[in-house]
């Protein structure tokens, strides 16, 4: 398609013989050769002209000007390769950074679930009208449930619990801890998973006290079972109990629990099913509509609601379906739209320092565009000319942005803990590319609209005549630009800075224990054989004491949560002394064995602690947190009052950090004190509710030790294999990693955001060097007049300096009078700092006058090297 | 632009120039020259045919795939790009003349209103 079909030289043989066929027929009526050759000729016309005009006829003329253009375009850009270099770099960065959010936001936000017809695939929110309004996602309980499945025919339901728990897995020899995803029947129905092998769980399976049967996920049956294809109606233990195997779960089937192994929930209105620890996915049957269902829903769940509104006065709750895609990623939304929303600063940014630029480029071609001008260019020839150069740069950078795009996606990837986005992968699809290309043509419109308005208004005359003029005008442009980026770096600095702040603020809370030389380890103990309390009270007093045994240990003890972890939630805790005698609350629970709070080194306020005396058969004992005291029991000394009716607190702790993840208070920081009640592990008698709990909390092991300990892992794995040999640790952490992994979140937005306004500042201060360093070589002339008319040096380079000086400070302010507005937006992230935060303002002020200085004074020294005599002898 | 010819000759109107040139095709293939002096004859010399302006239309015609052309040898032993009428420039005659025709009766209803009666 790029060749004409026919050349120039067959078309001129044409007319020649034309013209010789002309001239023999005028020689034949009888005129002379000559006569007959110029009649010829004039008959025909211009020779030229037709040939011109076939040429341009042809419809290649256009692609053959764009070619033209473009090889110019690409020597103009090769002959000042410091140019090219900075704009492609400038490009690169910020479209790179571009590029990486915005896989993160297709990933999450735009790309399907990866299974059939997800637009039929949903979730239920409540929505609470009232005094307070808000809509959230529900986990519903086993009445709910047991409704929804029953009496919501437009709906194929399913349910799992939250999340997944910890249990043990024994095969033959194989001993291994895994994520057990309890689910209920037709879980894989919603999701439209078929196993690769067996099939799913019956209805049957998922009743209470059904049969006991277990899906494997792919990678658990390629590990564990080495792909024996054989392993359908295998027997393995798992919890201690046997499961028969009924399915494999094929390659690609994830899920939203990610988990390795799954068994049917059997819920029912009993038990974990009396709270709503259940989360509920949804299939949208055909031929029926979301309104229908949500008006079944609503039907079902009618009771609950009348309930809802006769203990919540004036407040009313409806139900509606949600797509799946939405509910998993709702929480995450708007920090992904907040990242997104920089990274688009930075574009602005990147874009306001290459319109300088190109913009000064342009202007010194002035000379060139005009004496093109002047030959007969037209001025949109011109125009074509300088906005190919553009968009030449333009896909240059954004194929750099590409690349520097893939490596951010995938250091960022690496910086995120597993499982932190629902998602299995983040590719740069069709989709990031696409928007990649978009982001550089509309860069280039940007970034080239203003040199491109510019000369339009070359003026032959003036420009031909004089040297290359810089106008007052396009200067007072430039430090626009210049104030601008600078304004919206100092918001990015103040929005990294108040992040910075509420980070610090969170990892030097006051734990309430000492978090330095304790090593901790969990097991799981939903095992058949530890819903024996007497077993369960062996198990932790016989690995606890050869624990103890192991040389430099100081202090062992086992705990339910730890500090940093959430904490399991009873909300059925009756008050039973002073004036709120009788009223139910919630509050964090933990059972722990008597040596706790002196292994965590938890100071007691009042009272006392337990001791190896509170056993099973001893009276009921509990120890509460200050917190709990003061909302709870009005601060005074509560020693000696009961909970329950018969549980006799006996002491008072300091508050320990908690996990908000355990949402007792919602909205709260990231890490958060809660009311916490403790018990004697040894008091917990309870066979069911110790199956409760351990189906969700797996405990811990804690060790202190006085110093580092030679190969203390393999030996507190020892010691409990001495009480259990068939119980394996999952992993062993220390305080800091806990601490980290609660942390994770707001630890990696303060990193995006501090390299994001990092990059901004480079940005600026690029933007700042090069309107000085242009000035200094522009103005060399105008220098050199002023000094050999007696300036100083230093006058001089003030002189020049002042321009990038005050493009900054108007910026800077702005920046900030833009903060005030702007980052009020950030209040719901921020802990233990307020948005008008001084010390963080401070430091923007500082940052950016110190690189402002240093940005201007750098090229501003070329100043010295100018030589009076010399640029006076140029004239 | 031929110049100080005897008569006047007519200009040809726009568009027509493609028309004439598949007409002349539709006895045999003929060459540039040849095409020319076939309208001028054909219209005793009534019709001007530029011939500056017919080498671009034969390249118009022959992209739209209505004629083909190849060199040959003419008559007088030279060599010539004949130019062919194809398929498609058959049909695309048909529809002109049809088209041509009628716009001509039309002009001639308005310029001589009284023939209608």
């Amino acid at each position: 398609m790029f060749r004409r079909k026919r050349k120039t030289s067959d078309f001129s043989a044409e007319i020649e013989a034309h013209i010789q066929h002309e001239s023999e027929r005028l020689l034949e009526q009888g005129l002379s050769e000559e006569e007959a050759r110029a009649a010829a000729c004039r008959s025909f016309g211009n020779v030229m002209q037709a040939e011109e005009r076939f040429y341009e006829s042809g419809r290649w003329l256009r692609w053959d000007h764009l070619l033209q253009d473009l090889r110019f375009g690409l020597r103009m850009l090769a002959r000042n390769p410091g140019f090219t270099v900075t704009v492609v770099l400038t490009l690169a960065l910020s479209i790179g950074a571009n590029t990486a959010i915005f896989s993160i936001v297709n990933a999450l936000l735009l790309k399907d679930l990866p299974y059939m017809q997800p637009q039929r695939m949903g979730t239920i929110y409540a929505r609470i009208t009232g005094s307070q309004s808000f809509d959230e996602r529900r986990t519903i309980d086993g009445e709910q449930w047991e409704l929804l499945r029953d009496n919501v025919p437009s709906l194929i339901s399913a349910v799992s619990a939250m999340r997944t728990s910890g249990v043990n897995l024994r095969a033959g020899s194989h001993v291994q801890y895994l994520h057990a995803g309890r689910i209920s029947a037709h879980y894989f129905d919603v999701l439209t998973l078929h196993p690769n092998v067996g099939r799913n769980f019956s209805e049957d399976e998922d009743r209470p006290h059904g049969p006991k049967t277990a899906i494997l996920s792919y990678a658990l049956w390629r590990t564990a079972f080495d792909g024996n294809p054989n392993v359908l109606g295998q027997s393995m233990l798992l919890k201690g109990e046997p499961y028969t195997i009924i399915g494999v779960l094929p390659v690609s089937g994830t899920t939203p629990l990610n988990a390795d192994v799954y068994i049917a929930l059997q819920a029912s209105r009993d038990g974990e099913g009396k709270g709503t620890n259940f989360a509920a996915i949804t299939r949208l049957r055909e031929g029926v509509t979301w309104q229908q269902a949500n008006a079944e829903i609503n039907r079902a769940w009618g009771q609950r609601a009348q309930r809802f509104a006769t203990s919540n006065p004036g407040a009313q709750v409806t139900y509606y379906s949600v797509p799946l895609k939405k509910g998993e990623t709702d929480t995450l939304q708007p920090q992904v739209l907040a990242l997104m929303l920089a990274a688009g600063c930075i574009l602005l940014i990147a874009c306001a320092n290459l319109a300088g630029l190109t913009l000064v480029r342009m202007l010194r071609r002035t000379a060139e565009i005009a004496t093109r001008l002047a030959v007969g260019a037209s001025s949109w020839q011109i125009q074509r000319q300088l906005w190919i150069e553009n968009l030449l740069l333009a896909l240059l950078g954004a194929t750099a942005g590409v690349g520097v795009g893939f490596l951010a996606l995938r250091g960022l990837l690496l910086l995120l803990p597993e499982h932190f986005l629902p998602v299995t992968n983040v590719p740069l699809d069709g989709r990031v590319l696409a928007f990649t290309l978009f982001l550089s043509l509309f860069t280039s419109v940007l970034f080239g609209m203003l040199p491109a308005l510019i000369t339009r208004k070359v003026n032959l005359r003036s420009s031909i005549a004089s040297r290359a003029v810089i106008g007052a005008g396009s200067v007072r442009l430039r430090q626009g630009l210049i104030a601008g980026e600078v304004a919206l770096t100092a918001v990015l600095l103040a929005a990294a800075g108040l992040l910075i702040r509420t980070l610090i603020h969170l990892e030097t809370m006051p734990p309430g224990f000492n978090p330095n030389g304790v090593i901790t380890a969990k097991a799981s103990l939903d095992d058949v054989r530890y819903q024996d309390s007497a077993s369960f009270r062996k198990l932790l007093n016989e690995s606890l004491a050869t624990m103890r045994e192991i040389p430099g240990v100081q202090n062992v003890a086992v705990g339910l949560s730890l500090p940093y972890e959430r904490a399991l939630i009873d909300g059925g805790i009756v008050l039973s002394s002073g004036q709120e005698a009788g009223q139910q609350i919630a509050a964090d629970e933990v059972y722990v064995t008597p040596t706790y709070f002196d292994t965590l080194q938890i100071p007691v306020l009042a009272g006392r602690t337990f001791t190896d005396a509170d056993g099973p058969d001893a009276q009921q004992v509990v120890v509460v947190n200050q917190t709990f005291a003061r909302k709870f029991l009005q601060g005074a000394n509560p020693a000696g009052r009961y909970l329950n009716k018969d549980m006799l607190i006996v002491g008072v702790v300091a508050d320990t950090v908690l996990s908000s993840a355990s949402r007792l208070n919602a909205g709260s920081a990231p890490l958060t004190k809660e009311e916490t009640i403790y018990l004697p592990a040894a008091q917990v008698v309870d066979g069911k509710f110790l199956s409760i709990l351990h189906t969700w909390f797996q405990p811990s092991w804690i060790v202190r030790t006085a110093g580092p300990v030679e190969g203390l892992t393999a030996q507190m794995q020892r010691a409990l294999a001495s009480a259990d040999p068939n119980l394996p640790f999952s992993g062993f952490y220390n305080m800091k990693d806990l601490m980290a992994a609660t942390l994770a979140t707001p630890r990696i937005e303060v990193a995006l955001l501090v390299a994001m306004a990092s990059l901004a500042l480079l940005l600026s201060a690029v933007g700042i060097f090069a309107l000085v360093a242009n000035m200094v070589a522009q103005r060399t002339r105008e220098i050199g007049i002023r000094m050999a008319l007696g300036s100083t040096i230093q006058k001089a380079m003030i002189h020049i300096g002042r321009s990038g000086v005050g493009a900054a400070a108007l910026g800077l302010v702005l920046g900030l009078i833009l903060s005030a507005g702007a980052l009020r937006a950030m209040r719901s992230v921020l802990y233990g700092v307020d948005v008008y935060d001084v010390p963080t303002i401070l430091v923007v002020v500082l940052t950016l006058s110190v690189v402002t200085l240093l940005a201007t004074t750098v090229p501003a020294l070329r100043v010295a090297r100018i030589d009076p005599a010399k640029t006076l002898r140029e004239e | 632009m031929s110049t100080q010819e005897a008569r006047e000759r007519l200009e040809l109107l726009q568009g027509t120039l493609d028309l004439l040139i598949l007409r002349t095709l539709i006895f045999g293939s003929q060459h540039g020259q040849g095409i020319a002096r076939a309208i001028q004859q054909t219209s005793d010399e009534e019709l001007l045919v530029e011939h500056g302006a017919l080498y671009p239309a034969l390249q118009r015609l022959e992209e739209r795939g209505w004629i083909s052309a190849k060199w040959g040898t003419s008559s007088n032993n030279r060599k010539a790009r004949f130019y062919s009428l194809t398929a498609a420039g058959r049909k695309q005659l048909v529809k002109e003349t049809a088209k041509w025709k009628r716009v001509a009766a039309a002009i001639g209803r308005i310029l001589d209103p009284a023939k209608e009666d």
